[in-house]
């Protein structure tokens, strides 16, 4: 009896401690799904955009180049009536259904424009109602995010977005007994049960169990990970309705990968597979993006297309006969293609231009907002010039590979495009395989940057337009170099001869070391290099003379910093890759404005690019002439280092400046000029842009002077070969050339009676437009 | 109602505008690094400049949405809107200026300075913009100390 009583105590007690340990694990369940569950925010990619392209009249685009960009973007070629994102090309017009866009300074409607084009230009721009309008503003190109753990990624919707038969068609296949369960499903569970000793995979799971697996468990099958969902489950729907549970399912589920990128919820994934937005999603579409839920690798619609689409027809008859959709939307969606579009990024198409973005964001943003915060990060990246220069390099460096045949690892090179005016960064590749995200040499490979220094010797000269005009003879005799604590210097041409003396603007154009050697040293070295400073070479170069002639590491990036100073008229700009960061729904946070410092007067910059300019006409770049029409005048530099390990060309035209580098990792002899290897790739790249010719203001203290290239002295119409070359007023020779006759006298002077009359025109002509208002 | 008023507000903004310029007042704090760009308090323009002249009509629309938010004191955006303007103009004077308009009521005097420095050198002969960026200069310089 007392044993009997002592039993039943035991049990009493051991039924009493497991209650309370089933209540205790019950309440610790509850606080974790409330706690995660209402602070859950989805951790959000902050995203990058690439600059938006602003379509006007007079942009100098072909249509070519402006359907790649709508393709890119995801637009289609085939009208779709009441949806935005297409396009239809009609010889010379585009009709663009352009889609609704938050930008940084507001949201921007769908709206529809038709575009003509002439000539490589855009030469109208209407509305659908066939008015004019100044300027049409083309949503950005996504070009890749910075991602949470995982590197998932989602865009994040609300129910209301998402249409009502993708979600009759998830509760039909996924969870028919959705709308009424408690959060388990009896026969599901008995199912579930069953699999546990079969060892067959049975789905039985509820959507809500779904979630709380997705949510806040791993994946193996145990019986006491299976209770715990289970009690999750019921947690959640006593906590919660239904619809708030649908909505954070629907943004959870796994919709596969793309590369080392995971697409994660209905947003990400309308857009991923189908390039548009979720509410614009077809009945067909609606049920492939359900069929795929329950294995995204194995109903991957492009790998196993005959497989899907059954299962998505599984799908569309399960929808039907839950009576969801009419027998006429089954058999239209039955009968019509997978329809998938998808554009594979990974991470990002373009990482080295992503990483020089990642790089400016950190010292202003911390890393973990960075990677869930959902931050939009509009950047400078324009992707016609992007595609340019990866087509250039790469296309080049395989040639020359081919032609070398110096087997693996093969040549490599990076690239570096900007608006000079700017500083705005265009483009960025940084090395043959354009998608690899690791070394990015544009940023940070230092290399020896060869002659491409020269131009602050020469600029040095210039400034000082008493002693140096672009005609002063310089000697490119023999030089030797001595002093203390460095060896013994004697640079050498490149053609192993010495010229003489030499006309300044030809020394430079023709790269020759020695008379750049001797100009250098008799300037200063200080004063040289305190100008490399000045153009915005920030590192430390050695005070020696070998310096100034390039035996300085310098990544691309950095040279493209020195370029900018020159091609802006001595303004520098500090190079930039972002424009504005907005919080995840619009709001401003930052604005990374233009900022410019004037480094040199234009008088001396203007000087230096006429003769940068020569460089290209009748110097070591002249091979340029083969890529670009003769009106788009451009201005270079190529630059090679000893035993050609380094071929380099950096130059710029009106509106874009570019710089290559071509060489081995390993440092071996490319036995490659700059001219050979890196200007051609400048040329292809270029010549598929567009270019604008190169049109310095001419500061007004510089005239333009006939000069005889024989004698160096004033010639005319009359000497053959003459050329017009730029001087600081009063620097020109004032003698005559023995072939100037009284005839180019006279052309002279009456060309300074019409400037002035020019300018008086000119005047009267500003004052009639003020008047009327133009 | 929208294609023919447009050129008539234009001038009719910049003369309502020219009225209530006044000289910049002695500036009381030192220019704020810059970037990331502040919004400022705005500062009275130092002056007009008269309205461009020959500008395609994407530039002309941006330049009057940048003056109206300039008369609203939004000069954030009316920064970004000029330079949206210098993309597809970088050669235009009159934009370069106004940029170092908005510069300087932002208290930014050293980019006001630059910036008209960097019009001048764009304007050739149109001695409108030259003059109005040496005032400018001046007021900039004479704000700085």
């Amino acid at each position: 009896m007392a044993r009997r009583t002592k039993l039943r105590k035991f049990l009493r007690f051991a039924l009493l401690a497991t209650l309370l340990a089933a209540a205790g694990f019950t309440l610790y369940l509850d606080i974790r799904v409330r706690d995660e569950f209402e602070g859950r925010r989805f951790a959000l990619p902050a995203r990058i955009y690439a600059r938006p392209l602003e379509l006007h009249v007079g942009l100098r685009m072909p249509q070519a180049d402006v359907v790649d960009e709508l393709k890119l973007l995801g637009y289609r070629d085939i009208p779709r009536p009441g949806e935005p994102g297409w396009y239809l090309r009609e010889e010379n017009r585009l009709e663009i259904a352009l889609r609704p866009f938050v930008f940084w300074d507001g949201a921007q409607p769908a709206r529809s424009v038709s575009v003509a084009f002439e000539g490589g230009k855009v030469s109208m721009l209407r509305d659908a109602a066939g008015t004019d309008v100044p300027l049409a503003r083309v949503e950005p190109l996504a070009i890749g995010g910075i991602y949470p753990a995982g590197n998932e990624d989602r865009v994040l919707v609300r129910l209301t977005e998402v249409p009502q038969h993708l979600v009759h068609a998830l509760v039909a296949v996924e969870d028919r007994s959705f709308y009424r369960h408690a959060g388990f499903d009896v026969r599901g569970l008995a199912r579930a049960a069953r699999s546990l000793f079969t060892d067959r995979v049975q789905g039985g799971s509820t959507i809500t169990q779904q979630l709380v697996k997705n949510f806040f468990l791993t994946p193996e099958r145990t019986i006491r990970r299976k209770a715990t969902e289970l009690v999750m489950a019921v947690l959640l729907e006593i906590h919660y309705d239904k619809n708030e549970i649908l909505e954070t399912y629907l943004n959870e589920i796994y919709f596969g990968q793309d590369r080392d990128r995971a697409i994660h919820g209905v947003g990400l994934a309308a857009q991923f597979y189908f390039g548009k937005d979720v509410q614009y999603l077809s009945v067909a579409e609606s049920a492939l993006l359900v069929a795929m839920i329950r294995g995204p690798a194995h109903y991957d619609p492009y790998k196993h297309p005959a497989r899907t689409l059954e299962r998505r027809n599984l799908v569309l008859r399960e929808t039907r006969e839950q009576g969801q959709i009419s027998l006429e939307q089954y058999a239209a969606a039955r009968g019509s293609p997978l329809g998938v579009a998808r554009k594979s990024m990974g991470t990002s198409p373009y990482p080295a231009f992503l990483k020089l973005v990642h790089r400016q964001l950190r010292r202003d943003y911390d890393e973990k907002d960075l990677r869930s915060e959902g931050l939009r990060i509009f950047t400078t990246l324009d992707p016609r010039a992007q595609g340019a220069a990866e087509n250039a390099l790469t296309k080049r460096l395989a040639q020359f590979d081919k032609e070398k045949r110096f087997g693996q690892p093969g040549l490599e090179g990076a690239v570096v495009i900007t608006d000079p005016q700017s500083g705005e960064v265009q483009a960025m590749v940084g090395g043959r395989d354009v998608r690899y995200s690791g070394y990015n040499r544009a940023l940070d490979a230092g290399r020896p940057v060869g002659s491409l220094l020269k131009p602050a010797i020469y600029l040095t000269a210039l400034s000082e337009p008493s002693r140096y005009t672009l005609l002063t003879p310089i000697d490119d005799g023999p030089f030797l170099w001595k002093s203390r604590g460095a060896p013994d210097w004697e640079p050498l041409n490149y053609d192993k001869k010495f010229h003489g003396m030499v006309p300044l603007r030809l020394a430079l154009a023709h790269s020759y070391n020695a008379a750049a050697a001797r100009l250098g040293t008799d300037l200063g070295i200080e004063k040289v290099l305190a100008n490399v400073r000045k153009l915005g070479v920030e590192r430390d170069v050695r005070p020696f003379a070998s310096s100034m002639l390039g035996a300085v590491d310098m990544s691309p990036f950095e040279v493209a910093q020195m370029y900018q100073t020159i091609a802006s008229g001595g303004f520098r700009a500090p190079l930039r890759s972002i424009r504005e960061v907005t919080t995840q729904d619009g709001k401003p946070l930052q604005r990374y404005p233009l900022a410019i410092e004037q480094a040199f007067p234009p008088e001396p910059i203007y000087l230096l690019a006429a003769a940068m300019q020569d460089v290209v006409r009748e110097g070591t770049g002249q091979s340029l002439k083969s890529y670009l029409p003769p009106e788009v005048t451009v201005a270079g530099k190529t630059g090679t280092t000893d035993e050609q390990r380094d071929a380099w060309f950096a130059g710029f035209s009106g509106d874009r400046l570019a710089v290559v580098w071509v060489g081995y990792d390993d440092n071996r002899a490319a036995r490659l000029s700059g001219s050979a290897a890196a200007l051609p790739i400048w040329g292809d790249l270029m010549s598929a842009l567009s270019p604008e010719p190169l049109a310095l203001a001419r500061p007004p203290s510089i005239e333009m002077v006939s000069i005889d290239p024989q004698s160096g002295l004033r010639g005319g119409v009359s000497c053959p070969g003459a050329v017009e070359l730029p001087f600081m007023q009063g620097s020109a020779p004032q003698e005559r050339a023995p072939c100037s006759g009284p005839m180019d006298a006279a052309v002279e002077a009456a060309g300074e009676v019409g400037k002035a009359v020019g300018q008086g025109v000119e005047r009267a002509k500003s004052w009639l437009e003020r008047l009327f208002g133009r | 109602m929208k294609r023919f008023p447009k050129r008539v507000l234009t001038p009719f903004l910049a003369l309502t505008l020219a009225a209530c310029a006044t000289q910049p007042e002695q500036p009381r704090e030192p220019a704020p690094a810059p970037a990331p760009e502040a919004q400022q308090l705005p500062a009275p323009p130092p002056e007009r400049v008269p309205p461009p002249r020959a500008e395609t009509t994407a530039v002309a629309g941006l330049m009057d949405s940048a003056r109206t938010d300039t008369a609203a004191g939004r000069l954030t955006n009316a920064a970004a809107t000029l330079e949206r303007a210098l993309r597809i103009e970088p050669r235009n004077a009159r934009l370069w200026h106004e940029l170092a308009l908005v510069r300087f009521r932002q208290g930014d005097y050293a980019q006001a300075e630059s910036l008209a420095a960097r019009s001048n050198t764009l304007a050739g002969n149109d001695s409108d913009v030259r003059s109005a960026n040496q005032r400018l200069i001046d007021d900039a310089r004479s704000a700085r100390r």
